[in-house]
């Protein structure tokens, strides 16, 4: 992992790892009686195990010359085999919860099966760890190759991806062992949110050196889309997980918002990953994928430019839909209504702009699942932007919220859109990354389609059959003007529903399973030499067989 | 070479970075329009004189729910909509979660709101229900928390914790710190000597009961009882509303 | 303190509803402005490009 580095970038990594074990070292001694205690020892271990698997490469020769002579490849390579680490691990936990919901005798009365503590393992694992390392990994894939220039750093794109690991590896463990913000999506505790801060500045330095380095004119719209992302999110971040800890030798901190301004605060942030995280990044992903597998150039660029600043504009003001009929101010209700209403134009654009390269490939959608995949996710995004911005009306709202409704939009989304484009990305990228002709098993990408879009069609149809049901039951009179059902009417009703989605979610996760075999076959698979022009590839070290596992 | 790349792409990097200038005025729009006023929005946060804060062990508590993430799958919001007032009591007004750092408003409804449970069940229904859910409601899906009754809870910081709450705005007085260990034994425990304290830091209306039934050990069990007790009853304000409106 | 929350929420009716205006005006003249056709057009097929290494 480390044999393109020279000798003295290998002292330097080193160097780094010994602060980060030191690190861990100060947390265990400050947190002894506390849960940070016991993420100082997990540092601590994840940087001495660290420590030993550079030394073990420590002495290999040192790279040739001419390794600036090739895109830097290696953190994408990490970054996608982490990413399916996590999706396994988070899509797993997924469709245990969703049992635990049918049958709730499947958490096995411990504590850290919990569904409330599982239920943010579930969301991180798939959200930061899946989303966020194919977001990392394929963005220095795009930002290198429509720049035509090489990350100008050696260490820093692998310190962001095991950094980012660290702290994904932080949160989940966290919530398992009940450290917790409660804030939805941003629920890891300030020293893991430090932490995050440390490497996304790094991230968008990487991004922006690499940029500045750029042999092409003009920025690909890709790299609008990956650039809003790291700079937008790292605005969401920081000013949502301003708190204040109890002490440092305490994992708890205390949010500096309070009650209405809080809750602005935190779906101010929450919509606003959704936009930047699951939707700029992943579009980032779209805009350069899609086209390169379907062979041919975006269908309008105008149209991209078009959507990219809509989107840019519209999102930061959509927040407040979550928050319909509470203690809000009315305006700031109307206000988020009006824009997610008007943020159907952008997205639309933007899953048109998709669908409409396709055509004249459509022959190759039809006999090539990844670009199938790509296709799909795209649909898939148009359908719940439309659904996103009905869902966004006040008086929708009044029915779906707080409902399975709002669960099964989300996961139209993740699962029909995010994962889709992912592993679309993901399916076209790993031959490329690794100097493979092609997948391992063209035909197990195309079992992993068809078990993914039947497990999203199951999951999101019972979902809403479920939330509308139930929406309708909670607000049913009878005749005599009291309330027809009771809440746990409403509960039992919901039972069969809960079990079509866990059948539903664990076929999603049956797919992602194949996936991960596949690609480990693909990478596993001896070395052919490349038929055609590519065969003059620079020769970049290649480490079969040593691929990282990502740390559960 | 170095300077020479430079030179070359000068006017190629002020070009990047007025691109990073861009999105952030673009991006920025709906947050000066939107957001900046919500930082002021305490300001249209009703008055509410007679709130009082939560006692050490309600808080204690409060962290005991966010530690278990009950806000999964309970709201306490209840919205301003007929059906949900007259299902669960009066909307939630802002004043209720001003001293709520975080707020735990929720947004799935997989168990029913909570904003108003304070007062509503018994301690012994709460105990037992945490026990087993299904013993009480064979229907429900919430797991059971049986080990809170065993878990004897942490109170050798609560002092910071208050110190915390006052520095993010939450108006603990420096006796209401000194006495947080002592308070926190005594709302659990109505025959010990440390029992008055709360009442005068905290007000009369301060629940002071043997939550679990066990007064000489005092558990987590206790702590997420008593704060799901004052849940809805920190202010008469919402039920003071709901009459002069009509609602 | 001197700034209210009445005076904010007129603030950003007035002032934020001209530059929301105006920025997107601005998108839309770059985006169909005649003369960025070309460059548009040679960015979308860029990436189908022979891109096998980084241009040194």
């Amino acid at each position: 992992m480390i044999g393109h580095l020279t000798r003295s970038e290998r002292q330097l990594t080193l160097y780094m790892l010994l602060a980060v074990v030191i690190t861990g070292l100060a947390m265990l001694v400050a947190g002894k009686d506390d849960s940070l205690g016991v993420h100082g020892a997990l540092v601590m271990v994840v940087g001495i195990a660290a420590i030993f698997g550079v030394i073990a490469e420590f002495f290999e020769p040192e790279p040739t010359e001419n390794r600036l002579d090739s895109y830097y490849d290696e953190p994408s390579r990490i970054g996608i085999v982490f990413a399916m680490a996590w999706a396994a691990f988070g899509l797993f936990v997924g469709a245990w919860v969703a049992w635990q919901l049918a049958y709730p005798s499947l958490n096995f009365e411990a504590g850290w099966t919990s569904f409330g503590r599982l239920r943010p393992v579930h969301t991180t694992s798939v959200i930061f760890g899946f989303g966020g390392n194919a977001l990392i990994a394929t963005s220095f894939y795009v930002m290198q190759r429509t720049s035509r220039a090489r990350i100008p750093d050696q260490i820093s794109p692998l310190f962001i991806v095991f950094g980012y690991n660290l702290f994904c590896l932080l949160a989940v463990s966290g919530y398992m062992i009940g450290v917790t913000q409660s804030k939805e999506y941003a629920e890891p505790e300030w020293y893991a949110d430090i932490w995050l801060v440390i490497v996304w500045v790094t991230y968008f330095v990487v991004y922006m050196r690499t940029l500045l380095h750029r042999k092409e004119p003009h920025i690909y719209v890709a790299n609008w889309y990956y650039l809003a992302f790291v700079l937008i999110v790292a605005v969401l971040h920081i000013v949502n997980n301003l708190a204040v800890p109890v002490s440092f030798s305490s994992a708890k901190s205390y949010t500096i918002f309070a009650g209405v301004q809080d809750a602005m605060t935190q779906w101010w942030y929450g919509h606003n990953a959704v936009a930047f995280f699951l939707t700029a990044g992943f579009l980032g992903m779209m805009y350069y994928f899609l086209p390169k597998r379907a062979g041919r150039p975006l269908y309008s660029y105008r149209m991209s430019i078009i959507s990219f600043w809509g989107i840019t504009f519209f999102y930061l003001w959509a927040g407040s839909h979550h928050l319909h009929y509470t203690a809000l101010p009315q305006w700031v209700q109307t206000l988020g209504m009006t824009f997610s209403v008007m943020l159907l134009v952008p997205s639309w654009t933007a899953a048109a702009n998709a669908l409409l390269t396709l055509n004249g490939a459509w022959h190759r959608v039809r006999d090539d699942a990844t670009l199938r995949f790509m296709m799909v996710a795209a649909v898939f995004y148009g359908l719940t932007t439309f659904e996103g911005s009905f869902l966004a009306i006040r008086a929708v709202n009044s029915l779906s919220h707080y409902t399975d409704w709002t669960v099964g939009h989300v996961h139209a989304g993740a699962l029909g859109w995010v994962a889709m484009i992912t592993f679309g990305s993901i399916y076209a990228a790993v031959p490329w990354l690794w100097k493979r002709e092609n997948m391992y098993s063209p035909r197990l990408v195309e079992v992993h389609f068809w078990l993914a879009l039947a497990g999203t069609i199951v999951y999101v149809l019972a979902m809403w059959n479920s939330g509308i049901i139930q929406g309708l039951m909670w607000r049913t009179y009878a005749s005599d003007g009291t309330l027809a059902y009771s809440f746990l009417d409403s509960l039992v009703v919901m039972h069969p529903y809960y079990i079509a989605r866990a059948v539903g979610g664990t076929l999603f996760l049956i797919g992602a399973l194949v996936g991960c075999y596949n690609i480990w076959m693909t990478v596993r698979a001896p070395r052919q030499p490349m038929a055609g022009p590519e065969a003059d590839y620079p020769e970049p070290r290649v480490p079969v067989g040593s691929v990282p596992q990502a740390a559960e | 070479m170095f300077k020479a790349l430079f030179t070359f792409h000068y006017w190629l990097e002020r070009k990047a970075i007025g691109f990073v200038v861009a999105i952030l005025m673009v991006s920025s729009v709906g947050g000066i329009v939107e957001i900046a006023p919500l930082f002021t929005i305490h300001q249209t946060v009703e008055a509410a004189p007679d709130m009082r804060l939560y006692t050490p062990l309600e808080l204690a508590g409060r962290n005991i729910y966010v530690r278990e993430g009950c806000y999964a799958c309970h709201s306490q919001m209840i919205r301003t909509l007929r059906d949900e007032v007259e299902r669960y009591g009066p909307y939630s007004l802002a004043v209720e979660s001003k001293y709520d750092h975080p707020m735990l408003w929720g947004s799935k409804r997989t168990g029913p709101d909570l904003a108003r449970i304070g007062n509503k069940y018994s301690d012994e229904w709460h105990v037992l229900h945490f026990i087993d859910p299904r013993a009480l409601v064979p229907p429900s899906v919430m797991p059971s928390y049986a080990r809170l009754l065993n878990n004897s809870l942490r109170t050798d910081d609560l002092g910071n914790h208050l110190t915390a709450q006052r520095a993010v705005g939450v108006p603990y007085s420096d006796e209401m710190i000194a006495n947080a260990r002592a308070d926190a034994f005594g709302q659990a425990n109505p025959d010990s000597p440390l029992s008055e304290g709360v009442s005068k830091r905290y007000g009369e209306a301060t629940t002071v009961r043997p939550f679990d039934g066990k007064p000489d050990h005092l558990t987590e069990m206790d702590a997420i009882v008593a704060y799901l007790q004052i849940l809805g009853r920190l202010t008469e304000a919402p039920y003071k509303t709901a009459a002069t409106t009509g609602e | 303190m001197g700034v209210t929350h009445d005076a904010l929420v007129w603030l950003a009716k007035s002032a934020g509803l001209f530059y929301l205006i105006g920025l997107s005006l601005l998108v839309l003249a770059y985006t169909f402005w005649p003369s960025n056709k070309t460059r548009f057009d040679r960015a979308a097929k860029s990436i189908l490009d022979q891109e096998d290494r980084p241009c040194r």
